[in-house]
């Protein structure tokens, strides 16, 4: 009976946030509209994104001011899950309204995109040479505020007292400094510095100004929206390309090795275990893909290199740009790409996958299970694993969480690739589309179309969903939702009273 | 509200923690030490700064901390000899401007004040209460 009045008390805290991250959700849903200054011809979609932006911001407005907490306190882990998870789920619904108005698609592929978007995805659905350009925009902008959270570090940033439960919860959870708040205002000034310096850089090589906008944002979130059909491949320029490689570079840095590099700590960014892993990625892949793959097929020695450090590049940090199309790779290109896209880009980054960190700690485990065999019985050592300047060990707990979380990647991977399998796609095309869905990637063959069948698409935007989230957060916050449901509405000590008073 | 300081908080006890939630939530940055994980228990989910485990006699694990940063030291450790060589270390080393120690004996306190370090004595604080109930008592019977 006072579990479940202080359970109330919580969930009005809850609520009240979920209020405070709708209400964010509903003004990046807005932000399209000053675009149409831009271009008054597209103004008739005006409505398309007032109504659901609006709607949402009016929404979230009115829980937290009818809800807000009497006293300030932060939220827990737990709680903070459950708010990541009910607010996704709102932006993921209301963020899919414009593209059924304005798009006339159905809801399963309205969904499909706007799950792709703001899980920095970048699979698509769209024609966008028919789409208007503030639908494209609309994707960007998703795309630039889903990488980082946007929302949840906004409110973290300026929220008042949130504590850490939830920029944990949702995954962005290292700090850059020993406050919350400081941290996730630093965490936006880095992005949006990056973002200033990648437009600039973009129309230095050539793009004009829109599609500049749109691949900074959708390159620095690791998303890969792209404006053309032949998404980079359209410049053919090695100077759109370098840009856009350091952009999507720069976003699968975790936020935590970014800042020592705005810093000039450049001995503490090259001691970073993901730093060190990718440094050893990306010649690596980039030399296979060039000697097995792309010299045989492209005959300027030029392009042959270009392409191969792109594509590495692209699906190494999840972004999902491309410029080719990879229906006439070999095998070992596929399988270094999806490789490439199951390990995935840095922890607290934009990035998806299974993370670069996890990797690199399972990789430090196997060498000290070697050396352990040659050291004395007595000996104690852990694997060290250094990450943006502090050096941490490796313990028992630490190796279990990463092994747990690797096995319920893969076996997601595999029951989704066989979902898309028994579609009727080829072994090849399921496990590539479905490996790009997990880790937020975005390098499609052709799987994912506007005509793709519905079982499909919605197993892509599970996907995405359990792949941005990183799966935990989605059932513990599930979990304790119904948990909750249950105790409140059927506890029995609740019930007895109830039936005393009749 | 003071301007928001970077605090470093050492020993992770009753004092420790209820000091490390409180300030975190009024805007601090906090850094707490401990030589124990399950110490970090007593955190709540108001506390929104890091969490360090370690012996704050190394100077390593001062370093982690970025003591030399640090605008404000406070030691809570246990025990009155860690507390002072802490101390001693946060003030003669790392120049920290304020650094304040709890200290239970009130012999050695002297010690302390020698290096200029503040001290917060819960011995003396409770032997004040104590002398001041005496005292009350007394006046109550005159009356």
């Amino acid at each position: 009976m006072r579990y479940s009045r202080f359970l109330r008390e919580r969930y009005r805290t809850i609520l009240s946030y979920i209020g405070l991250v709708n209400l964010v959700t509903g003004i990046v849903i807005i932000l399209p509209l000053f675009f149409l200054a831009a271009r008054p011809a597209e103004s008739r979609y005006f409505l398309g994104f007032l109504i659901p932006g609006g709607g949402l911001c009016g929404l979230g407005l009115a829980l937290w001011r009818t809800l807000r907490p009497y006293s300030v306190s932060g939220i827990t882990l737990l709680e903070g899950a459950v708010v990541v998870v009910i607010s996704w789920l709102i932006a993921a619904i209301v963020g899919a309204l414009p593209f059924i108005w304005i798009q006339g698609f159905n809801f399963t592929q309205a969904v499909f995109e706007s799950v792709s978007g703001w899980t920095t995805t970048g699979l698509s659905v769209v024609d966008v040479t028919k789409a208007p350009h503030v639908i494209l925009i609309y994707r960007s902008l998703m795309q630039f505020a889903g990488g980082a959270g946007i929302a949840i570090i906004m409110l973290a940033a300026f929220g008042g007292a949130v504590g850490q439960g939830l920029t944990t919860a949702e995954g962005r959870g290292n700090q850059l400094v020993p406050h919350v708040e400081r941290s996730a205002k630093l965490v936006l000034t880095i992005y949006g510095g990056y973002a200033v310096l990648g437009f600039i850089a973009l129309m230095i090589a050539g793009m004009n100004w829109f599609d500049a906008l749109n691949h900074t944002f959708a390159a620095l979130s690791t998303g890969g929206f792209s404006t053309r059909v032949e998404s980079i491949g359209y410049w053919n320029s090695p100077w759109v390309e370098a840009v856009i490689i350091v952009l999507m570079i720069l976003g699968n840095l975790n936020f935590l090795t970014s800042y020592a590099l705005v810093r000039g700590k450049f001995k503490q960014v090259i001691r970073d275990g993901e730093v060190r892993l990718q440094l050893v990625l990306y010649p690596v892949c980039a030399i296979v893909v060039f000697l097995g793959v792309t010299l045989g097929l492209y005959p300027a020695l030029g392009k042959a290199i270009r392409v191969a450090v792109f594509e590495v590049v692209t699906a190494l940090t999840t972004t999902g740009f491309s410029t080719v199309s990879y229906s006439n790779w070999n095998g070992l290109g596929w399988l270094v790409l999806i490789i490439l896209m199951l390990i995935g880009g840095g922890t607290n980054s934009t990035a998806g996958g299974i993370k670069q960190y996890r990797i690199y700690a399972l990789y430090r485990t196997l060498l000290w299970e070697f050396k352990r065999i040659f050291l004395p019985r007595s000996a104690v050592t852990d694997p060290d694993v250094w990450q943006a300047g502090t050096r941490g060990f490796l313990k028992d707990i630490h190796v279990r969480q990463v092994a747990v979380f690797v096995f319920i990647y893969l076996v997601t991977y595999f029951i989704g690739s066989g979902i898309i399998c028994a579609h009727g796609y080829s072994l090849k095309e399921s496990l590539f589309e479905f490996a790009s869905a997990l880790g937020t990637v975005g390098l499609s063959v052709g799987v994912t179309t506007a005509t793709s069948p519905a079982g499909v698409l919605w197993t892509e935007i599970a996907g995405m969903f359990l792949g941005r989230l990183e799966f935990f957060v989605v059932f513990i916050g599930l979990a304790k939702i119904f948990k909750d449901l249950y105790t409140c509405s059927f506890s029995p000590s609740e019930k007895r009273s109830q039936r005393r008073k009749r | 509200m003071l301007k928001s300081r970077y605090i470093i908080i050492i020993g992770c006890g009753r004092l420790g923690s209820y000091l490390a939630n409180r300030l975190s939530r009024d805007g601090h940055s906090v850094v707490v030490i401990d030589q124990k994980e399950t110490a970090f228990l007593n955190l709540t989910a108001d506390f929104s700064g890091f969490r360090i485990q370690g012996n704050a006699v190394e100077l390593a694990v001062l370093k982690e901390a970025r003591i030399e940063d640090a605008d404000c030291v406070l030691v809570t450790a246990t025990d009155d000899n860690v507390n002072l060589m802490v101390g001693q270390m946060a003030k003669e080393v790392f120049n920290v401007p304020q650094v304040i120690a709890r200290v239970y004996d009130l012999k050695r306190e002297r010690a302390y004040q020698e290096f200029g370090i503040r001290t917060i004595s819960p011995t003396e604080l409770a032997a004040f209460a104590f002398l001041g109930a005496i005292v009350d008592t007394d006046n109550q019977g005159k009356r």
